[in-house]
């Protein structure tokens, strides 16, 4: 299957997302990865047309990487 | 490149416009479009999504210095723009057919003229976003150039020249 | 400088190019509250009901929690009489008593922090500086900044604008000490060349009100950090002004400039960031 653009990019974030968790303190990395993945399957319903909307959470989402990536944050919980 | 990856029209459909960097709402309680536009809106180009070049808090990138590009462009721009005043005003002042001065003012439009056509190509097709195209622009701007002023040449040459012409016209 | 702030420039300005400036069609008033409506206001208290003076504000609404739904123009209606003059007045009490929702940057409510920067009836200002037009009853249009990624509602998106107004190094370089080891001193000349440029606040109207801005914000800076930019270049005391010329000597940084002059149009400040462009690119020039 050929990805869009767009489509190409949240996979990017995704991976991003996923070795970031790779950071952080061992016994912490599950939590991270499943908020990671919890705020992903959040949107999952999003029509794939509704570009404004997904190009609004690839923001949200790069902005939170930057913010939850910072060594600063050692724990996180999914809601 | 996404958007260049995703199709323009679809794009048109799908979005009405939110997350807008345009300001202008389109939903049914929002006001009458065309009370802001007074042509047809076309979405030609839309904006990219936001993209953060390093971190929120590292400074936007600088560019290399090129006063070719910068201050001596502009300069030379200024002085050709400035140069053309005397020399339109001159012919019709003096009444001089001189060809010197003829090929002088045609060089200067020519010049002017491309300098002209570059920054707006500068201005609507950005090298980031589509250096291609740009490129493919950039080309074409100077064959342009190249046959007006091969054209001019002949003109000048083998016919009457531009103010004679400009004469002519007005009289005929 | 008294030249920066020529008003006889900006009327020759608007009457020579009505059409092509679309912005700041029929803005509003700027202007400080004047004592008068503070008298008003206390008659109003005291007790005689004057008739309600009511105005309806058309504002944007977009709500990042549901980011599937378009935006939308939202309506409400004030009293005016129970109302401050200025538009900020009117949307914190929009806030407080009408709709708690509705978000907006706001400080100090006086022109000076620059965060309250909004599109109100098509002008880019400040909505603390903005009076209610109170003899006609039309709608006022509240916008966030145009050509910037909404954050909510009213709220712009400004990261790349404060990223390029760090990359021109908006602080004092030098290597030299001071001859007395205390303060750079100037002389009164050399301060005055500074007036019209300290006084900007950084509220992102002009750079948003930019046509060239709009096309070309990752690369071109806008005229607010020009102005900034240029602020730094003049200072006296300064002992990097040819490295900062050449951060913008080149194609995009400066020179998409094209002198539209919306800039000098909508500053809630009354600075002109199309003259203080025209300076540097002047002295770039002879440099």
């Amino acid at each position: 299957m050929r990805l869009s653009g767009l489509q190409k990019e949240i996979l990017s974030l995704y991976r991003q997302c996923l070795r970031a968790c790779r950071s952080k303190p061992e016994a912490k990395q599950a939590h991270f990865r499943s908020f990671a993945r919890n705020e992903f399957n959040k949107n999952m319903g999003i029509d794939k047309r509704d570009f404004g909307a997904i190009e609004f959470l690839l923001r949200k989402g790069r902005r939170q990487l930057e913010m939850y990536s910072s060594p600063g944050v050692k724990d996180i919980k999914s809601q | 490149m996404a958007s260049i990856a995703r199709s323009a029209l679809l794009r048109q459909v799908a979005t009405a416009g939110p997350v807008p960097r345009q300001v202008i709402a389109s939903s049914s309680r929002a006001l009458p479009v065309a009370t802001f536009h007074t042509s047809a809106r076309r979405n030609l180009l839309p904006p990219l999504p936001q993209k953060v070049e390093g971190t929120v808090n590292d400074p936007a990138p600088v560019p290399e210095p090129s006063p070719s590009h910068g201050s001596y462009h502009w300069t030379f721009d200024r002085l050709v723009a400035a140069s053309l005043i005397p020399l339109t005003v001159t012919p019709f002042a003096a009444g001089s057919l001189n060809p010197t001065l003829d090929a002088l003012l045609c060089a200067t439009i020519l010049i002017h003229s491309h300098t002209g056509f570059q920054s707006i190509i500068i201005d609507y097709v950005p090298t980031w976003r589509m250096p291609r195209v740009r490129k493919l622009f950039n080309w074409g701007l100077k064959a342009a150039t190249a046959v007006v002023g091969l054209a001019l040449y002949e003109f000048e040459t083998t016919d009457v020249g531009l103010v004679e012409t400009v004469k002519r016209v007005w009289t005929a | 400088m008294a030249a920066l702030r020529s008003t006889s420039t900006r009327a020759l300005l608007a009457s020579a190019r009505p059409s092509s400036l679309r912005i700041a069609a029929a803005g509003p008033i700027r202007g400080f509250a004047q004592l008068a409506d503070g008298a008003q206001q206390s008659n109003v208290a005291a007790g005689d009901q004057p008739a309600a003076k009511l105005k309806t504000f058309q504002i944007y609404r977009w709500n990042p929690d549901q980011p599937t739904e378009k935006p939308r123009m939202q309506s409400y209606t004030l009293d005016l009489n129970k109302t401050g003059p200025m538009v900020l007045d009117a949307l914190i009490r929009i806030k407080n008593e009408l709709d708690p929702t509705l978000t907006f940057r706001r400080s100090c409510r006086e022109g000076i922090c620059g965060s309250c920067a909004m599109n109100i009836n098509g002008t880019n200002t400040l909505a603390c500086l903005c009076r209610i037009p109170n003899e006609d009853s039309s709608e006022m249009k509240i916008y966030p900044l145009p050509h910037t990624y909404v954050v909510k509602d009213l709220v712009p998106d400004l990261t790349q604008f404060y990223k390029q107004y760090k990359s021109i190094k908006p602080y004092l370089q030098r290597d030299t000490p001071s001859p007395d080891g205390k303060e750079y001193r100037q002389t009164k000349e050399d301060r005055k060349k500074l007036d019209g440029l300290y006084e900007c606040i950084l509220c992102a109207c002009c750079s948003t009100s930019c046509p060239s801005y709009w096309w070309n914000s990752e690369e071109y800076l806008g005229p607010a950090i020009l102005l900034q930019s240029y602020r730094w270049i003049v200072d006296s005391r300064d002992e990097r002004t040819a490295q900062r010329k050449d951060a913008l000597n080149n194609s995009m940084s400066l020179y998409r400039c094209h002198t539209i002059l919306n800039c000098t149009r909508t500053c809630p400040k009354g600075l002109n960031p199309g003259l203080a462009i025209a300076k540097i690119k002047k002295e770039m020039a002879f440099s």
